[in-house]
């Protein structure tokens, strides 16, 4: 009978969150589901408007270009997923397992050089991802200070020179290697993604990482081993920068330290105008993917028409604060 | 209504002040006038609107009806104006800068300058005189980051005295202090309310009150329930003013007396920061509570417990399946069957940008999946059915946690852990800041967990949920167990005197 | 003895702890492997003005709570639109008010639309490194005035170049402002506790607006000595100044969440660091290795503040215990 007063008790209305204006509701929309609209919008225009857009040879050349920047930005999702800002050590990882992919390759054979780099990829998940997730240290110095002893030791083995693949080598025919039209590379990018986007949407360590980086408390306190899960997500990002090291190598048939300067920071470029937040949480690698998309083609539209790398970069810096201002804009309008 | 001590005009008179949270009263039409060299204490359980009221009358935040008058003037504004006025707050959360020196702390705002640079020969000299006034000593150029809590408290009032103000406002100043630091603060509020200055003290110590002020006004749920001279009235009187609720067991909770089963918990020799030696034992079936004022180191106490903060000293073994286990840090604990419902709801239970499918399924997605992928279907039966168990309204599972009550937030919390069927299960202030209807459903969840086997212990400030849920009430004061109570001994008094520390009433 | 106890009590206090012991580690390697660099201290001078002037300016921004990625691409900027300018005192004005423009930019979208700074000075940090491509026709751009560049480059007292004088002059600016002046010590407050620094009344989004401006100023005018220096401004210039001031700093003892650090601490990171790369230079070490050394110092750094490394490594140990435990069952 005490069980019934409850019930009756109970039934008064709970709280709901007062309704947005309409503003408030477009822009969070924007915010929420802008980038598919604008890719789709973006490619529809320059398929329309752009002339030797709409080519085999153009697409084909986008993805060549796209997959190496992609690949890793696919990989760092999980870092800043994490709320753990980035990795700015990818720059030195890409260049590193292209180093080895072609310099150990033809001294030891592909195998050697595929085990070598795993070794190397690992290491550079332990050594961040331990500094972060144990020693608690903040993400941007301990991959900046990584980044400076990768790229130090990576230059100073290698001397800094150029390596060359053999001409009709195993790397050079992956690197040119075409499932029907399609480039190799644009496979791997798709299949990083499809992986990735698994192993963060359904896999219960995807799980613990999207919920550590919404709250970190919170996840500690359901019992996850916070530590561990930080490690994982600085090995996912490494193994991704080396597979994109590979496509990088393979693509050119040649690997020299400085070829992956400014994929730190592009990748994460990719991640945000994706709509991934850098606090953490809220993201997926299917955005990072439309973000990667987004950029390519609008790269590749801004060359076809003319334009020099400087307005890339302009567009570039401008796409990311828009993309978070909308985001800021709607969350305060939303509040008020 | 209005009492003085003294002839003279009033320092602050509040008139009839009110003020709202979204639907909930925080304070009801509370009036209240303190004279110069008056020491003033204002009580009332937690949540009786002490602190808004304080709030209030420091600017910080508006009434919605209602004036203050300091002196003559009518004060209006935010914290600024009320500081020009002659108002000073000292806050209950430190609000200090780390790296700045003892002096610049003190004059933080209001630094002392000549063509913008800092004079620093002013500045320590006001610094050193406002720490003077209050008795303490301590280096003016060590940054604050490198002294005590207690100490920090004291810098913290230095810098409220500085502004010299006409009306001081300290709320809970003595939570973090030790009892000789107490005895000094009392010491050094009497010596500045003789050279005239008024002041208002909020406390749940019913002995500083006694001892230290001169007029007593008890609020509960947002109104002034009495007020006059200290002299006028005796402890047990304020006790009773404060808690009010005669009735005290309501007969809603209807007790089904259990047998207590094995030794589930078994906690000894308990030392962590704020935590100075504690025992504790919980048996299976037995339901048991954590009583103390605000500060009196519950929650440290139970966190290092379940290894959620790290432990000075101290073992605890946890049995459950017939495995016992030393629980060393969290993840054993919560392996070992521990269920923890923590304080902070928000910031510490849920992800609140993350669905309650979400919420609910983290701590149990290694049953939730295979070979460590994740299965849909599994985890929204799962969820589905925990939130009709726990009462989830609406039972949108796929909503964000954040869109919720904050009772239906807590039952989420709870879900987490409710279908795992834990060994032990920690609930700290279960039902703080939850409407009537999901406080009782709450209670009913909890009194459900003890009835099939676990052992659950609470920490709660709410006296009637206190005795109404607890077999056995520890009641905490400076971080020791100083007295317990089985629930026949216990009623609001009896507690209320533990925690505040006048022990005569004992029974 | 009260001395010596007062002495140790003011030490304690400094944050510039670790610089210092890494300055007088590097000085005493120095002393037994190459003395020579105690010689050629004008070396040592140029290469700590070169990492240390943006680091003096993210410094501020820092103590504030907030970041810059930009520094490195207004130095590029300023440096172009200096050289794009044939009129030499004209070129040095409109490079100093670039880097104010780009100062109140990165603190409108922090202050008035409110995003995050890492994110809106990343923008930043893109959108003016294309700038200054756009400007310069993706091409070096030579001083029209190449005489005042070798000037420049001169000595101007004793052995110091005016790149060393200024840099100087902009330290004692900073650590006068940032130790003496009310509003240099309120930078203190709104990094190390916002909340209190509004209920006290600070104007925090002028403060921070302020940061901004120093470190885009600071940021432009070593754009400005940069193309002086070497009598042309090249669109890709500073790329690696932004890593290397924030090493400075950090080993300087700023802590990067805001609220503790000093310029002076950034001084010692930077000679430190300086001192370090000439000792190695001078022994034969390649740049590259120096990198490692840089890099290894760095992580040693930021992982060994003494308040965290115990927890650290018991986390460490219990993470690791617990698999051990486990294996077996």
């Amino acid at each position: 009978m005490a069980e019934s007063t409850l019930r009756e008790s109970i039934v008064a209305p709970t709280t709901a969150p007062a309704p947005a204006s309409r503003g408030a509701r477009v822009l969070q929309f924007v915010a929420d589901r802008g980038i598919v609209v604008f890719t789709v919008g973006l490619i529809v225009f320059a398929i329309v408007f752009v002339n030797g857009f709409a080519s085999v040879s153009n697409v084909s050349d986008v993805f060549y270009r796209a997959a190496p920047i992609g690949i890793v930005a696919l990989g760092m999702t999980f870092v800043v997923i994490s709320a753990n800002y980035l990795d700015l050590s990818v720059v030195a990882q890409v260049a590193t397992a292209a180093v080895i992919f072609i310099g150990v390759s033809n001294q030891a054979g592909i195998i050697a050089a595929v085990l070598v780099a795993i070794v190397v990829a690992l290491v550079y998940g332990l050594v961040n991802g331990i500094a972060v997730g144990y020693f608690r240290a903040n993400a941007v110095i301990v991959t900046l200070a990584t980044t400076f002893i990768g790229l130090g030791i990576l230059r100073w083995l290698s001397g800094g020179s150029i390596f060359f693949g053999p001409d009709g080598g195993i790397v050079q025919s992956l690197g040119q290697a075409k499932v029907g039209p399609v480039p190799l590379s644009a496979i791997v990018l798709i299949a990083m993604a499809v992986i990735l986007g698994f192993v963060l949407q359904k896999t219960t360590f995807g799980f613990a990482i999207r919920s550590y980086g919404s709250n970190k408390a919170a996840a500690r306190l359901a019992g996850v081993q916070t530590g561990r899960l930080v490690v994982g997500a600085f090995i996912i990002t490494s193994l991704s920068a080396m597979v994109a090291g590979f496509v990088l190598a393979a693509f050119s048939n040649t690997a020299v330290s400085s070829m992956s300067d400014g994929y730190d920071f592009r990748a994460l470029a990719a991640i945000i105008i994706g709509g991934t937040s850098v606090f953490g949480g809220r993201g997926s690698v299917l955005r990072t993917l439309l973000g990667v998309v987004f950029v390519s083609v609008l790269t590749n539209i801004l060359v076809l028409s003319g334009m020099g790398f400087g307005l890339q970069q302009v567009a570039i810096g401008a796409l990311i604060v828009i993309a978070v201002s909308v985001d800021a804009l709607a969350r305060k309008l939303v509040k008020s | 209504m209005v009492h003085s001590t003294q002839n003279q005009p009033a320092a602050i008179i509040a008139d009839r002040i009110s003020k709202r949270f979204g639907g909930a009263v925080a304070v009801d039409g509370v009036s209240l006038s303190v004279a110069p060299g008056e020491i003033h204490a204002v009580v009332g359980e937690n949540g009786a609107g002490k602190s808004t009221l304080m709030r209030i009358l420091a600017g910080v935040i508006p009434a919605d009806q209602g004036e203050i008058r300091v002196g003559t003037e009518l004060l209006s504004g935010g914290p600024r104006a009320a500081l020009a006025a002659g108002v000073a707050l000292v806050h209950q959360e430190l609000s200090l800068v780390p790296d700045m020196s003892v002096a610049e702390n003190i004059l933080l705002g209001s630094t002392p300058t000549a063509a913008g640079f800092v004079r620093r020969a002013p500045m320590r000299r006001i610094a050193q005189a406002a720490l003077d006034e209050i008795g303490i000593e301590v280096d003016l150029d060590e940054p604050i980051a490198r002294l005590s809590v207690s100490v920090r408290q004291f810098v913290e009032i230095a810098r409220a005295v500085a502004r010299k103000p006409r009306v001081l406002i300290l709320d809970e100043p003595t939570a973090t202090l030790t009892p000789a630091e107490t005895d000094h603060l009392l010491q050094m509020l009497e010596r500045l309310a003789a050279a005239g200055m008024a002041i208002i003290y909020i406390s749940h110590r019913i002995p500083e009150v006694f001892r230290l002020c001169t007029v007593v006004t008890v609020l509960r749920d947002g109104k002034v329930i009495q007020s006059g001279p200290v002299a006028e009235t005796t402890p047990r009187e304020v006790i009773s003013a404060m808690v009010g609720r005669e009735l005290a067991r309501d007969l809603a909770g209807e007790h089904t007396s259990r047998q207590p089963g094995e030794v589930v918990l078994k906690a000894t020799g308990i030392r962590a920061p704020r935590v100075n030696g504690v025992d504790l034992e919980i048996r299976s079936g037995q339901i048991v509570g954590l009583g103390g004022l605000v500060g009196a180191g519950r929650t440290e106490l139970v966190r290092a417990i379940i290894g959620a903060d790290p432990r000075i000293a101290g073992t605890v073994t946890i049995a459950s399946r017939g495995r016992s286990r030393q629980i060393r840090d969290y993840q054993v604990a919560v392996r070992s069957g521990v269920g923890y419902v923590p304080e902070e709801r928000r910031s510490d239970g849920l992800a609140l940008t993350m669905s309650v499918v979400d919420n609910v399924a983290l701590p149990n997605r290694a049953a939730l999946s295979t070979a460590g992928v994740l299965r849909r279907r599994r985890i929204t039966d799962y969820v589905e059915r925990l939130a009709d168990a726990v009462g989830l309204r609406p039972p949108k599972i796929q909503r964000d946690a954040g869109q919720f009550s904050g009772g239906n937030q807590q039952k989420i919390v709870i879900a987490k852990w409710l279908g795992r069927q834990p060994a032990l299960m920690v609930l700290d202030e279960p039902t703080r800041g939850v409407d009537v209807g999901a406080k009782a459903e709450i209670h009913r969840l909890i009194r459900g967990l003890a009835a099939e086997g676990a052992a659950v212990l609470f920490v709660s400030s709410d006296l009637p949920e206190l005795l109404d849920l607890a077999d056995l009430i520890h009641v905490v004061r400076d971080g020791t167990i100083v007295g317990s109570l089985t629930r026949e001994q216990a009623d609001e008094r009896s507690v209320m005197s533990l925690a505040s520390g006048e022990k005569a009433v004992v029974a | 003895m009260p001395d010596l106890t007062r002495l140790r009590a003011v030490l304690a206090r400094r944050t510039e702890g670790r610089a210092v012991v890494l300055l007088i580690a590097v000085l005493v390697a120095a002393v037994a492997f190459e003395p020579v660099v105690f010689s050629s201290f004008q070396v040592v001078l140029g290469r700590v003005a070169l990492i240390g002037l943006v680091a003096l300016g993210l410094t501020a921004v820092i103590l504030l709570g907030e970041l810059d990625l930009s520094v490195a691409s207004t130095l590029a900027l300023s440096g172009v639109v200096m050289a794009s300018i044939p009129d030499p005192v004209l070129g040095v004005v409109a490079a100093l008010a670039t880097g104010l423009v780009v100062g109140l930019i990165n603190s409108f979208f922090v202050v008035v639309v409110g995003i995050n700074s890492f994110i809106a000075t990343l923008g930043m940090l893109f959108a003016l490194r294309g700038a200054a491509f756009v400007l310069s026709g993706e091409e070096p751009v030579r001083l029209t005035n190449i005489d005042a560049g070798i000037a420049f480059g001169a000595p101007l007292i004793g052995p110091l170049t005016p790149r060393v004088l200024l840099f100087f002059l902009v330290f004692a600016a900073l650590q006068v402002f940032l130790s003496r002046t009310r509003i240099g010590r309120e930078f203190y407050a709104v990094g190390g506790n916002r909340q209190a620094a509004i209920d006290v009344g600070i104007p925090v989004r002028r403060r921070l607006v302020l940061g901004f401006l120093i470190s885009g100023v600071v940021a432009s005018l070593a754009g400005v000595i940069n193309t002086l220096e070497r009598t042309a401004a090249d669109p890709t210039a500073g790329s690696t100044v932004l890593l290397a001031s924030f090493a400075a700093a950090i080993i300087g003892g700023v802590l990067l969440n805001g609220g503790r650090g000093t310029v002076l601490g950034t001084l010692i990171g930077a000679l430190a660091l300086s001192i370090l790369q000439v000792v190695l230079t001078l022994s034969g070490v390649q740049v590259d290795i120096q990198d490692i050394f840089v890099g290894s110092i760095l992580l040693i750094a930021i992982i060994s503040d003494p308040t965290r490394l115990r927890a650290s490594v018991s986390r460490l140990r219990d993470s690791l215990s617990r698999s051990r435990t486990r294996a077996p069952a």
